[in-house]
Order: structure tokens, then C-alpha cells, then sequence
């Protein structure tokens, strides 16, 4: 058996987290899975666990002036038909498992699970989200990208859980998500793509690119972005092979049951190139 | 408006499933149930030296080859004596049975056989068709590593390549398929009045009880079978099922309490058998003017470790292998390849697929190379009622594929289509044509199986029906229903049918083959007919009906010659597919299936086996890639062995048309293994004219395919 705790509250969850250690368990569409066991037995959790999924001040979506929050335990069927999260993040939501899961599994659920194949953290990296962090000692706020470090590893402390992912307000104009799954639901990414820009007056001001499933961790290139912002359209024209083979180095993907290498590689340098055409199309 | 036996009815059995109501055999407690938890060896091939079975707690036991009782024979008899229950000694698989440990305590098993410490003598194994053939590590089976090795001739193929003008060379391949049967595999045995009742989800009561009967060194009815209702088989419940019983009847001859083995899906997935990988090489002679004249055919299937039903399937596999098409002079060779894998087994379509596969492709590679529409190549060489089989048989029916083609062409917008979308630029058609034989291959049903029906009507007027078929989720409770109550003029909700015991039902055959409605149903329909005489007459009475060869069908099972099957169902499947040009994923945007089948027994029961069917192949021809990686299945779980979901594939337009068969029950034929056999060729055609190039194996994954649009 394993234990488990149900809090009341937020402020009693991270008493629990500090006092026993417990792992956060939202949606448990990971845990159960992962630590699934043989038939008719129990699943074998290592850890106790901390139920965070029913507490209404985690599943709050909001938004101020600073951008979009989302509780830590909004379930995706919430986050894919909220009006205040931002259009590429309701269509990535809305692109993962199936209706039954996405009334139990959460954003915080996937980021904490913090694998290079999350489509949820692809789409937050691109649109430069931030977790927030609560423990009884206070709270600290730290870029997505930061807060994952390796397939399964966050620098997230023993006493700590995510309250809330923020999405700052401000965006780019445009954005193109596109999801290469192995099925069109239930399905696990063999890559993604999450891309965002600004073009104006034929000058691309902002320019980005996350690339998930195809490295240890979602890959985004801020110096890579850096040499396109400012480019005007017909330069983006000339320097499209350039810029493709400037990503290629960096997208490290892996052979496994899903996809190969090879595929995987050359799919996501394809859509890099078909995001720039459409930039180059939409003027 | 459908009118007559077509008419559908509501299912028997639809509402408890769909409410959950129904009890499977893993919802049923047994009082004083032992679970069973097989233990399995860790290696491909070679020879166990120690098996270390930790100490057991009380109530607890370790279920080997020494247990098996006096006399008995580790050999579960499948078509003939064939796997061995357990092994103690010689290895040729990965997830072979060792033992089986059973107890009380599930999570106390598990832990037990994680405990169980084996010690082998390793040796190099052959785990692909090539790697069998040339007996790497030594051959498994004889000196060559065949279970079968066939050859058939029609004409003349040796002048037929004499005259070639040119020879065209090809390789079709596909690969393993896993069943994904929603109820994974489950069975409890148990002692009853001295006798040995097995209790299973399966396709085959009567095969349950041959196979374990000498095992236990017991007379066939001191085993009684009882099926259990049976989420889904797909062929995976034909001999699979006897496997796990052998292991937990011995083991109850041992314990002397009931034991139940219940598969997860991981387990079921890694240890269970799947379809048989296949390889066939073409090579086939035109004529200057480009008319086929010729055909060589070397067919391989990945037989595995053991026989189980795989000489048969080969059977099949080659005498479909020339499709719809009489070809004039063909010379074929098949073989069954013995590698270190776990033993292929039956699998809807049952070799058909893979030899159909072959042949469309094949032809639509032939048509690609000598400039000619690939419809128009295949329509001018279709069977027509006369015309002479691959095994030098004939087509006693009529044959409507052209006017079901003029009808496909016309509902899927075929022509304008085909003209529109040039070559190579992302949108694609592929059509199909297909058939399939009805019943065993050859004289099976007649030498082998020999089924009989009963009819009862009981003291209280109540009219029972007994048969050894199971209702699997086919709709087999109804249609066998449906089929007595026409003739006997009364309800099919008032007729009885319980699933087969074997101790109270005769043995109509398992439930294979595409074989229950045209065979079995039309035993249904004679026991009707015999007992509607007597329905009057006061007290019990009873009624049978035994199978006989449908007159002017001929078969040599020495030869293989005659006609292999008396009757086809015959099939068209059109795909339409947009294949993206960045990510090469493929968006199929239309199915259209036309399908004669003789009769339908019950409309909505033939387009759910065509929807599922067709989806089903679909799933096998685009997405379900299984690869063997050191022997073990690489893909073994939900997540990455990848079937299709309703959102995969757009819904599937079906039609159907009569021709009814005259020695069928209201003329109808097979269809449950005839819907699956098209879908993947015209998928792997759609994508062929997609991208403008020659595909050849299925899975067609968007891996492949950019693979071929990088590398031509
Ligand atoms: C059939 C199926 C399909 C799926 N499809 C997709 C898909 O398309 N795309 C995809 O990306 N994923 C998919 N998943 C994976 C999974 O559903 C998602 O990752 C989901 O977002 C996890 O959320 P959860 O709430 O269920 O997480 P849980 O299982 O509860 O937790 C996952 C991890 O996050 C941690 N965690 C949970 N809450 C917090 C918190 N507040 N603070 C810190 N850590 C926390 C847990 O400790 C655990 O390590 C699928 C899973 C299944 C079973």
C-alpha cells in the first residue's frame, strides 16, 4: 500500500509536502501509469503521495495584467476552452490524450512529469511561461526552461510544488502548432513544433521555435532566434537553408518504439522551414 | 428497405456490454481460487541447466515438467502434437513456459517469479525469415528449418519464361501484427466430480479439450470446456487459449483447487502470438506486348519456434496469392519458416492478407512499370465463374467484381479523381480487389472437422440450439438465432443458445475461419428445418445435422489440387489519402468498400464486421509496426504498439452485393475474414500514388514513407 494524503487546502498541502515528503499527484495520468503494475494487483507508487487535483485554489484560470495564471491543477478540458489562456496553448491542450484524460490530467502534471515529449511544455516554453513555485518557506518564480533540466528532472525542492504556470500577456502576432503524434488521439508526440513570430512591415521583429520529443529536453535556441529577429522578409527568404541548418545540430533526436531518428530529424527541420514560408506568405 | 433475414435486429448480447453488465471471466470469483503466473524463459535460444525455485510459502507451488501426471505428454496436441507445456531443457523462444507458480496472493506470485532463478546455455538464434533459412545457429526444426515447403503449377510457367519478353522482379513484405483483442487472455480451470472443467475466453472449446486431454493422460471427456464470454479473438483465442490451459489444468491435477490465469494487456502483448511476418518475391514474364504470361512466386512466412497452425496458414496464404486474377502459367513455391521467435498464430485473414497484399502490390507495380492504369491491368485478368484457380480448382460462382467495380468507381468518384491527382502530388487513390474462401482450406471441414448441430425442443416447447461457435463480439448469439427462427417462423428472442459447453453441445468446429454463418449456419438451418416437422408432435424432441461437401467440389490434400475452397466472398475497398509533405503523415480522406457475400444474415452485424475489418487493416497496413529487438517485442504496451482510434480513419462506406450461395444458410457466405484482407494494399496503393513511389512493405508508417521520398 501506499500512503497518501488529501489535503483541505493549499496551505495544508504544503505543510503535508514539507512534513512527509509526499509527491505531487494531480491527474495521476502519469503516475498510474508509469508505476502500473500486474493484473490484479495494486500500482506500486515508491513514494507517498499527495493528492493536489481537488483543490479548488489550484484549478483557478485567471488573468491580469501580467499574463494568463493557471492553477496547478486546471484540468485541460478547463485550460482548452478558456478564453483567457492564449490560442496555441487551447490547441496543444486540446491536441493531447483524449476527452476521459483531459478531465483528469493537468497542466502541472505535465510539466512535473518534464518529458522531452510533453506537448504542454513545448507550447509554454515557445510562449515563454514561467512556474510558480510555493513552499511553506515562500514562493520563487522560475522560466519553464529552467525549472526542467533532463527527462524527469525539475529543480524542484523536497518541500516545493508548482502553485501556477504563468503566460505572459504579451506575445508575438502569430503562431503555428504542429503536433506529429503516432495516432491522431491517445497519442504520444514523435515530435513537435511550437513556433511563434512577429513580422512587421515586412521586418520579423520577434521569431521563435520549440521543438519537442527530439532531445532531452524541449529544444528552443534563443541565440538561433536572436540572428532571425530583425530580419526583413526577403532576407528570411535567401537565409531559409541557412537558418534550417543552423537548427539542425542542435535537434538530437533518438531511435525508440515509437519513431527513428532519422525521421524524426528531418520532419522537424521540414516544418522549421514550411514555419518560415508561411511567414514569408502572410506578409 | 431490407427486407427478409437482411433485416437487422437489435443483438442479444448488445445491451448488457454496453451497460457493463456482462461478467467476463476476470469479473467472476472463484471461492478458494489459486492464481496462476506463468514463468518463462529469459532467453531466445539454447538449453536451461538450473532452474532455482526459491522456497514457497505455504499454499503455495511451483508447477513443472515433473508434475505433469503419469503418462501424460508435455506436447500440447494442436493440429498435431506441438509445443511443450512446460520446457526444462530446450529453448527455443523468449517467453517460452518454464513452470507456473501458483498461490493465493497475486502480489506475493509476482514476486516469487521475479525470485525464480534460471541458468541457460545460450545459443545464436534466427530470428528473421532470412536469418531461418540459412539455419543460423543451427537449424530449429528437421535440417532446414521448414515446417512446410509447398510447390503448386498451373500451365505451363516454364515455356511462359521461355517466351519472356521481359521479367519484372519484386518483393513484398509485411510484418507481425498483435490482436489487441479487448479482453486480454484469461482462464480458470477447476476440478468438478472427478472431471477437469476449464472455463476460457476462446474461440475453440472442442481444440481446448484435445489439447489438454493427453497432457493429463485423460479420456477427451474427462476435460469439459466451458466458454466464457469472450471479448474479441481475432484469431488470437483459436490455439493460444490452449497454451495457458495446459499449464493450469496440470497444475490443478497437482493442487486440487481451482486456478485462474488472468493476462494484463503488457503480458498478453509480449508473450501472446501475432500474425505471421511474410516475405513473398515475385518474378513475372510479359509478352512484347506487355500481357502478363507468367508468374514465379517464392512465399516465406515467419513461422517461429514451434508448427501451431502455420503449414495451414501458408495453405492459404499461397492459394490467395494470385488475388482475383487468373494468371496463365504460375509456378509457386512456399515455405514456413522455423526462427526463434514465439510461434505465429492464426490472425483474421489467416495468411490470405499477406498473400492479397502481395499480389495487388505486385500488380500495381507491374502496371507502374509498363505505363498502364493499374485498375485497368487488374480488371482484364479477373476471375470469372469457370475460370481456373492457382491449385487448378474452379470458380463454381458467378463473379460480380465488375459490376461492383462500375459501382465503387462511380460512389468513391474513382475516374475524376484518379485524373486529377497526378503522380506524386500528396493526394493519392488506391483500390483493391480481393477474396476470400469460405470455411477450412481443402477438405479440412469435411476430413477434420466434420461439424454437427443439434436442435432441441424442449418438454416445455422451448427450442434450443447447440453448437460449439462462440459469439466473440461477431454477433454470432444472433445470427445463429435469427437463421433457426426464419425456418421455424417464430422469434429469435425465444430461441435458446447458451455459449458451448462441451459436454452438452456437439462439436460444430471452431469458431475460424469465416466458417461459422456459411458452414455452421447452414447446419443451424437443416437441424431447423428437420425439427420444424416435429415442433408439434408432444414431449422433446431433437434434431442434427451433420456437414457434407457441397457436390462437384474436389480437393487433394496430398497434392494440393482441386478447389481449395467452395465458395468466395469477394471484396473492393477505394482509399483516398493526402500525405503531408513535410511530415509524410497520411490523412485518409475517403473508404469505400463493396463487398458480395452471398447473403447478409443481418445488415448491421455485416457493416460493423466491414467498419471493424476494414479499420482493423487499416490499422495493420499504416500504423501497427511490431519489431523484434533481441528476440522480445519492442513495442509491447498501448502506447507505442499504435491501433487506430474512431479519429484515425474517416468512417468507411459499405455496400453490399447479392449473389446468394446454394449451399449457404439464405445463401449467405463468410465475411469476417474477407472485410479485413483489402484495406492495407489499397491504403499502401493510396500512398504508392501519393508520393509516386513503390511502396512494398506495410506498415506504410510516415517513417517509410520518408524514406522513400528521400531515397526514391
Ligand atoms: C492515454 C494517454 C495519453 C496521453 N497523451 C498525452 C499527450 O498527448 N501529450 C502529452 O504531453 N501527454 C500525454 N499523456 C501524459 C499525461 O496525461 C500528461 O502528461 C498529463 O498532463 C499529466 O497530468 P496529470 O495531472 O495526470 O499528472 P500526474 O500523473 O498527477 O503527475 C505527473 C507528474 O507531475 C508531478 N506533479 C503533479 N502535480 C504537480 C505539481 N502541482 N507540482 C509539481 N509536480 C507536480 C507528479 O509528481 C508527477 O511526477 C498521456 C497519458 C495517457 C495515459
Amino acid at each position: 500500500m501506499t500512503d497518501s494524503y488529501y489535503p483541505k487546502s493549499l496551505s495544508e498541502a504544503l505543510e503535508l509536502r514539507r512534513e512527509t515528503g509526499a509527491i505531487p499527484f494531480a491527474g495521476g495520468t502519469d503516475l498510474m501509469v508509469r508505476f502500473r503494475a500486474q493484473a490484479g494487483t495494486l500500482p506500486k507508487l515508491p513514494h507517498p503521495v499527495l493528492f493536489l487535483g481537488h483543490l479548488e485554489e489550484l484549478r483557478q484560470i485567471s488573468m491580469d495584467s501580467s499574463g494568463t495564471h493557471i492553477g496547478a491543477s486546471a484540468l485541460l478540458s478547463d485550460i482548452g476552452v478558456s478564453e483567457h489562456v492564449h490560442p496555441m496553448l487551447s490547441e496543444t491542450v486540446m491536441l493531447m490524450a483524449s476527452p476521459p484524460l483531459r478531465n483528469l490530467a493537468t497542466l502541472a502534471g505535465n510539466i512535473g512529469n518534464a518529458s522531452p515529449a510533453g506537448d504542454a511544455v513545448c507550447s509554454l516554453i515557445a510562449l515563454d511561461a514561467s512556474v510558480v513555485l510555493a513552499s511553506l518557506s515562500g514562493e520563487r518564480t522560475l522560466l519553464l526552461e529552467e525549472f526542467i533540466t533532463g527527462p524527469g528532472k525539475t529543480v524542484m525542492k523536497s518541500d516545493e510544488f508548482i502553485r501556477e504556470i504563468v503566460v505572459p500577456a504579451d506575445q508575438p502576432d502569430r503562431y503555428w502548432y504542429r503536433k506529429v503524434g503516432t495516432r491522431k488521439a491517445n497519442a504520444l508526440s514523435k515530435l513537435s513544433l511550437s513556433a511563434m513570430a512577429t513580422v512587421h512591415e515586412h521586418r520579423v521583429q520577434d521569431f521563435r521555435a520549440a521543438f519537442g520529443a527530439v532531445g532531452p529536453v524541449v529544444i528552443r535556441r534563443r541565440d538561433l532566434e536572436a540572428q532571425v529577429r530583425g530580419m526583413t522578409l526577403d532576407q528570411l527568404s535567401r537565409e531559409t537553408e541557412g537558418i534550417v541548418d543552423a537548427y539542425r545540430p542542435h535537434i538530437i533526436p533518438i531511435d525508440d518504439q515509437r519513431s527513428q531518428a532519422v525521421y524524426r530529424l528531418q520532419a522537424s527541420l521540414n516544418l522549421l522551414r514550411r514555419w518560415i514560408d508561411l511567414l514569408m506568405q502572410g506578409g | 428497405m431490407t427486407t427478409g433475414i437482411s433485416r437487422s435486429v437489435p443483438r442479444v448480447d448488445a445491451y448488457d456490454k454496453a451497460a457493463g453488465i456482462t461478467r467476463y471471466i476476470a469479473d467472476i470469483p472463484v471461492a478458494g481460487v489459486c492464481y496462476g503466473k506463468l514463468v518463462r524463459t529469459s532467453i531466445s535460444r539454447g538449453t536451461i541447466l538450473d532452474i532455482d525455485v526459491p522456497e514457497l510459502p505455504e499454499g503455495f507451488w511451483f508447477i513443472s515438467e515433473g508434475d505433469i501426471p503419469e503418462g501424460g505428454r508435455n506436447r500440447i496436441h494442436m493440429i498435431k502434437e506441438d509445443w511443450p507445456v512446460f520446457t526444462n531443457s530446450e529453448v527455443r523462444f523468449y517467453g517460452q513456459t518454464i513452470g507456473i507458480l501458483v498461490g493465493p496472493d497475486r502480489e506475493q506470485l509476482i514476486a516469487l517469479a521475479d525470485a525464480v532463478r534460471v541458468t541457460y546455455r545460450e545459443q545464436e538464434a534466427a530470428f528473421t525469415i532470412e536469418e531461418g533459412l540459412a539455419c543460423r545457429g543451427g537449424a530449429l526444426h528437421g535440417d532446414d528449418n521448414l515446417f512446410a515447403d509447398y510447390c503448386l503449377v498451373k500451365g505451363d510457367p516454364e515455356s511462359a519464361f521461355s517466351r519472356a519478353h521481359r521479367v519484372i522482379e519484386d518483393v513484398i513484405e509485411t510484418g507481425f501484427q498483435e490482436h489487441v483483442y479487448m479482453e486480454p487472455q484469461g482462464i480458470t480451470v477447476e476440478e468438478q466430480d472427478g472431471k477437469i472443467v476449464i472455463h476460457a475466453s476462446c474461440q475453440c472449446p472442442f481444440y481446448i479439450r484435445k489439447a489438454v486431454a493427453p497432457s493429463l493422460n485423460r479420456s477427451l471427456d474427462d476435460i469439459i470446456v466451458r466458454q466464457a464470454v469472450t471479448g474479441g479473438g481475432f484469431g488470437g483465442k483459436e490455439h493460444f487459449p490452449d497454451i495457458i490451459a495446459s499449464a493450469a489444468a496440470v497444475a490443478v491435477t497437482k493442487v486440487h483447487r481451482p486456478v485462474q490465469v488472468i493476462f494484463d494487456r503488457e503480458e498478453d502483448m509480449c508473450y501472446s502470438t501475432k500474425r505471421h511476418p511474410s516475405q513473398v518475391i515475385f518474378k513475372t514474364a510479359l509478352d512484347s506486348e506487355n500481357r502478363i504470361i507468367g508468374m514465379d512466386i517464392d512465399a516465406r512466412i515467419n513461422a517461429g519456434a514451434y508448427e501451431s497452425c502455420s503449414p495451414v496458414v501458408l495453405q492459404r496464404l499461397i492459394f490467395s496469392s494470385n488475388s482475383v486474377y487468373d494468371i496463365p502459367n504460375v509456378q509457386l513455391r512456399g515455405r514456413a519458416v522455423a526462427t526463434s521467435t514465439i510461434p505465429s498464430d492464426a490472425f483474421r485473414g489467416f495468411g490470405a492478407p499477406q498473400g492479397i497484399i502481395a499480389a495487388e502490390l505486385h500488380m500495381s507495380h507491374i502496371a507502374r512499370e509498363i505505363g498502364m492504369d493499374e485498375v485497368e491491368l487488374k480488371r482484364s485478368l479477373m476471375v470469372s465463374k469457370g475460370s481456373r484457380t492457382i491449385t487448378n480448382g474452379t470458380i463454381h460462382e458467378t463473379v460480380k467484381l465488375h459490376e461492383m467495380w462500375q459501382r465503387i468507381a462511380e460512389v468513391s468518384g474513382w475516374h475524376e479523381k484518379k485524373s486529377r491527382y497526378a503522380p506524386g502530388s500528396g493526394r493519392g487513390m488506391g483500390a483493391a480487389f480481393y477474396l476470400h474462401g469460405g470455411g477450412f482450406t481443402g477438405s479440412g471441414e469435411q476430413d477434420i472437422i466434420k461439424a454437427r448441430v443439434r436442435m432441441v425442443k424442449r418438454d416445455d416447447g422451448i427450442v434450443e440450439i447447440l453448437l460449439s461457435n462462440v459469439e466473440m463480439g461477431q454477433g454470432l448469439q444472433t445470427t445463429f438465432r435469427k437463421i433457426a427462427a426464419q425456418v421455424l417462423d417464430c422469434d429469435y428472442r425465444d430461441i435458446l443458445l447458451a455459449d458451448p459447453d462441451t459436454d452438452r453441445v456437439p462439436d460444430s468446429g471452431p469458431t475460424v475461419a469465416s466458417r461459422s454463418i456459411m458452414i455452421v449456419g447452414r447446419l443451424v438451418q437443416l437441424a431447423a428445418e428437420q425439427l420444424k416437422h416435429k415442433l408439434h408432435e408432444p414431449g422433446a424432441q431433437e434434431s442434427e445435422a451433420a456437414y457434407t461437401q457441397p457436390p462437384g467440389c474436389h480437393w487433394d490434400q496430398e497434392t494440393l489440387q482441386g478447389d481449395a475452397y467452395p465458395a468466395y466472398g469477394w471484396g473492393i475497398c477505394v482509399i483516398e489519402t493526402a500525405v503531408d509533405p513535410d511530415t509524410c503523415e497520411v490523412e485518409t480522406l475517403g473508404v469505400w468498400t463493396i463487398h458480395e457475400i452471398g447473403k447478409a444474415i443481418d445488415e448491421a452485424i455485416v457493416h460493423g464486421q466491414v467498419t471493424g475489418g476494414v479499420i482493423q487493416a487499416l490499422g495493420y497496413g499504416s500504423l501497427e509496426k511490431l519489431e523484434l529487438k533481441d528476440g522480445k517485442f519492442f513495442q509491447h504496451t498501448m502506447a507505442d504498439y499504435i491501433i487506430p482510434t474512431t479519429l484515425d480513419f474517416p468512417g468507411v462506406y459499405s455496400e453490399l452485393v447479392e449473389n446468394p450461395y446454394p449451399y449457404g444458410p439464405f445463401g449467405a457466405k463468410g465475411l469476417g475474414e474477407l472485410v479485413f484482407d483489402g484495406a492495407a494494399a489499397s491504403y499502401a496503393m493510396a500512398v504508392q500514388h501519393a508520393v509516386d513511389r513503390t511502396v512494398s512493405r506495410i506498415p506504410v508508417t510516415p517513417e517509410y514513407i520518408m524514406e522513400l521520398k528521400t531515397h526514391g
